[in-house]
């Protein structure tokens, strides 16, 4: 498996750069991968990394798309709260790219 | 007897030993291999009746190839067709008396070895021409197709050109039928027609030729569509039901 | 992502076959499998020094387990007849992509080590020694096959290059070189229940939070239940049904045909997937274990129907092999079979696809749709493959083709056809079916859309289509994913359900 090397230390990553193992995530790393994605990391964005990152302690996966603009909807307002507002913030797509900022793995399966 | 006799009496007495064997065992092989899921390409006849009316309009018409490509399937239903016929024609070489259809069907026999060259011209034209079937194309490929040209070109210069004496060609497959050999005509195209035509017998159970009998053991064509009416389990499949 | 840049084709007026470019496509491997993963599979994750024997052995036992697979690599005559039907050739032109090429990428190595022919003279017939070469040709091009059929409708002896792919990726998995996508999938669907990986307490969740938004929507509390034993009907979906968009506005979709029908009706923890990879694997264990979960959870809750959702290949595997490997269905005399066929309710299939028990509600009147509420929508269908060729729906051939179709067109008043020759058996896949639906495999899913991207341009051209239904989630995602490539609008890709669910009248 390959290694990343973020602010001195090296962190074991997939080979599309999620990170492996999930407790070891923090915000230099979410910043790392911000770049990687050509994500600009702003209020909004953040408000859905940490989102993502309560909902997978509590349920040990990503939330469901509706399930992520409905509360991203409830905490920003609701013309937040919509597919569209979450393409901007992630153009390649909402779960696998916020995923990938999160430390989240990668969902995969039909989607 | 002649050494050229005795040669080609033994190469048609093994090429037909092996032809036979061959593909009896082929044959052998394929029924005893299970077919353990319901793979018909659909849709599907839900019947065994309709099961062989598609096999027939497969085997007959060419069906699939025609909704493929409408000049392989020209070429190939010529050929095809052309072959049949001439096929039948030859029987007159081994029946006494003739049966009568042989005899009606003879004379378009005689044309149709004209289809069967003219499809297999066309199918080697393809061969080198379209670079789809051009990059596909093994030497054995191209040489099968040479090797029944030849056959049937040889045939037509014995029936258009220079006739052969057939009276005596004749005797000599009665005399193999019947295990009295028989002095086999000493004219060259008949010898080189005689001597493909048994390595043609050779390779057919070890060759694509296989595709004749392949074609009705194949699962996408031969199965009936109606696996929720019927439970169908292969007998290695079934024995993981039992752990159960 | 640091995925490779790759041109978008070009879309053009036809589908035209392209002059074959050697190579092109080479570079394409999707990842492999890592230890773990394998590990749970029971499949080495690295090649051993014994690597060809194995491979060779295990030729061998399929050989003698698959009519298919000895029939149709004895069969070929090289015709060409499926040179120009791939649609990963039409998009890609790398010969290797035509469906013969790809089936002797395979055919060379049996004439090798299994005909008499090829062990004489190799050169002649084309047999080649299994090198590492070709071991890698296999995980490439066998990894660029949707095994969707297409082929087998034109081959003259209806030679099916899915097949071969099956057999090729079991054969790549027996010696270590498994794909990750896949075999990643096979172990979350054992292990939690579906594809995704979707824990039981986020299910439900997932679901009350869907049973608020048809309420705060139509104003009716349409339920989505799980694990209620005693329901009449177990309906089975793919998981991406209750994650994704567009998928989930299908799953709406039945629960309100459900619920305007007065049908009652459970989904499953246990068994909240209709998809089986094991199909794409080509392993007959691992699709049978992967299917008995829909066994065991009809015989726990006791229903008397098993339905299924919209996905492609799942309906292959339900429609075609539960009976099979499951004895859901009929006809059975044997007591593995007989002691779940007593349980189930013989006025109905066993199993039923979604879009025969809602067309037979629709027809019959037991629930009622306005299609003008879809007058914004002008309507097309993408016929999946493994619907299409792999499937029937009613009771007669084809009716997989008019059910759908009829279901639509009762939902909506504006419908057009996209062309002939890529509808009905003749459709084109997705370009992501078969376990290619994978971020690794972006080129090839791109390039093999191509086909059906034309045909569908030509219909948004000439009639004004702004909407693809589907019924597959493979399709679905694909879609979304791949039309924004070629300049369409992603959401123009949904569910058939999508449509009932739109059109349905729910007092």
């Amino acid at each position: 498996m390959p290694m990343v090397n973020i602010a001195g230390k090296d962190y074991e990553v997939d080979e599309e750069g999620y990170l492996i193992d999930l407790s070891q995530w923090n915000e230099d790393i979410a910043k790392y991968m911000a770049v990687e994605e050509k994500v600009e990391l702003t209020e909004g964005h953040w408000e859905v990394v940490n989102f993502l990152r309560e909902y997978y302690a509590e349920y040990q996966i990503a939330p469901a798309v509706r399930v992520l603009t409905k509360a991203i909807g409830k905490k920003l307002g609701p013309d937040k709260g919509n597919n569209k507002y979450l393409y901007e913030l992630f153009p390649y797509g909402p779960a696998k790219q916020a995923c990938k900022i999160a430390g989240l793995p990668k969902p995969t399966g039909c989607i | 007897m002649s050494t050229v006799t005795i040669i080609y009496a033994g190469l048609f007495y093994i090429a037909t030993l092996l032809l036979v064997a061959g593909l009896a065992y082929k044959i052998f092989d394929y029924s005893r291999t299970p077919a353990p899921l319901k793979i018909p390409t659909t849709p599907a006849p839900t019947t065994q009746t309709g099961v062989v009316y598609r096999m027939a309009k497969e085997v007959v018409l060419f069906e699939s190839l025609f909704k493929s490509n409408k000049w392989i399937w020209v070429f190939g239903w010529l050929f095809h067709f052309g072959l049949l016929l001439v096929l039948l024609r030859h029987l007159r070489y081994f029946t006494e008396p003739v049966w009568f259809w042989v005899n009606i069907v003879q004379p378009f026999g005689k044309y149709a070895s004209i289809m069967m060259v003219v499809g297999l011209i066309g199918l080697l034209a393809r061969r080198f021409l379209v670079d789809r079937v051009r990059y596909i194309s093994t030497p054995s490929d191209y040489l099968m197709l040479v090797l029944i040209i030849v056959i049937g070109a040889s045939g037509m210069l014995m029936t258009f050109v220079a006739h052969t004496d057939i009276v005596a060609l004749k005797t000599f497959f009665m005399g193999l039928m019947y295990f009295d050999v028989q002095p086999v005509p000493q004219d060259p195209i008949l010898l080189v027609h005689l001597a493909l035509v048994a390595l043609l017998m050779l390779i057919f159970p070890i060759s694509k030729l296989l595709h004749a009998p392949g074609v009705f053991f194949s699962p996408t064509r031969n199965q009936a569509d109606n696996p929720r009416e019927n439970r169908h389990v292969a007998a290695w499949a079934a024995r993981l039901d039992q752990k159960n | 992502m640091a995925a490779a840049e790759f041109d978008i084709p070009e879309i053009k007026d036809y589908i035209e076959v392209p002059k074959l470019r050697e190579g092109v496509m080479a570079h394409a491997k999707t990842f492999l499998a890592p230890k773990p993963v394998q590990d749970f599979m029971g499949y080495p994750h690295e090649l051993a020094d014994n690597w060809k024997e194995s491979a060779l052995e295990k030729m061998g036992d399929l050989l003698g387990k698959y009519r298919s697979l000895k029939v149709f690599l004895d069969a070929c005559v090289h015709c060409g007849a499926c040179t120009d039907k791939c649609h990963y050739y039409l998009g890609t032109s790398d010969p290797k992509n035509m469906p013969v090429a790809r089936q002797d990428l395979m055919r060379q190595v049996y004439r090798r080590y299994f005909t008499t022919a090829g062990k004489l003279f190799p050169k002649l017939v084309g047999a080649k020694d299994l090198t590492k070469e070709v071991l890698d040709d296999w995980y490439n091009y066998y990894h660029q096959c949707s095994e969707c059929r297409r082929c087998s409708v034109f081959c003259p002896y209806g030679i099916d290059t899915a097949e071969i792919t099956m057999a090729g990726r079991e054969i790549l998995n027996h010696v270590g070189m498994g794909q990750k996508y896949s075999n990643e999938i096979l172990g979350k669907v054992q292990k939690i229940g579906n594809n995704l990986g979707l824990p039981g307490p986020a299910l439900l969740d997932t679901l009350e939070g869907l049973e608020e938004d048809i309420e705060a929507d139509t104003g009716v509390a349409v339920k989505l239940p799980i694990d209620v034993k005693g329901a009449e009907v177990l309906l089975v979906t793919p998981s991406a049904d209750f994650f994704s968009e567009p998928h989930v506005e299908s799953l709406i979709g039945y629960a309100k045909v459900f619920h305007a029908a007065g049908i009652s009706w459970t989904l499953s923890t246990h068994a909240s997937e209709a998809g089986n990879f094991g199909l794409f694997n080509g392993n007959y264990e691992t699709m049978r274990k992967v299917a008995m979960r829909i066994r065991d959870a009809a015989l726990e809750l006791g229903v008397k129907r098993i339905v299924v959702g919209e996905c492609g290949h799942a309906w292959r595997v339900a429609y075609s092999f539960w009976n099979t490997l499951t004895g859901i269905g009929y006809g059975a005399d044997d007591p593995f079979s007989i002691e779940l066929q007593k349980q189930l309710d013989p006025n109905y299939p066993q199993p039923q696809h979604i879009c025969e028990l809602t067309n037979d509600l629709i027809q019959s009147g037991r629930i009622k749709v306005d299609p003008s509420l879809n007058d914004d929508l002008i309507v097309t269908y993408h016929d999946s493959c493994n619907v299409a060729r792999a499937s029937r729906m009613g009771t007669e051939p084809g009716g997989q083709f008019t059910i759908p179709r009829e279901l639509i067109k009762s939902v909506v008043n504006n419908f057009h056809n996209m062309a002939d020759d890529t509808i009905y058996e003749s459709t084109f896949c997705c370009g992501g079916g078969g376990g290619l639906l994978t971020d690794d495999l972006m080129e090839v899913r791109v390039k093999g859309a191509l086909p059906r991207v034309t045909a569908l341009n030509n219909v948004v051209k000439e009639h004004k289509v702004n909407f693809m239904a589907t019924i597959c989630a493979i399709c679905k995602a694909q879609f979304t994913k791949v039309l924004p490539k070629y300049g369409f609008d992603m959401s123009m890709v949904g569910g058939v359900h999508q449509l009932v669910s739109k059109a349905i009248k729910l007092d």
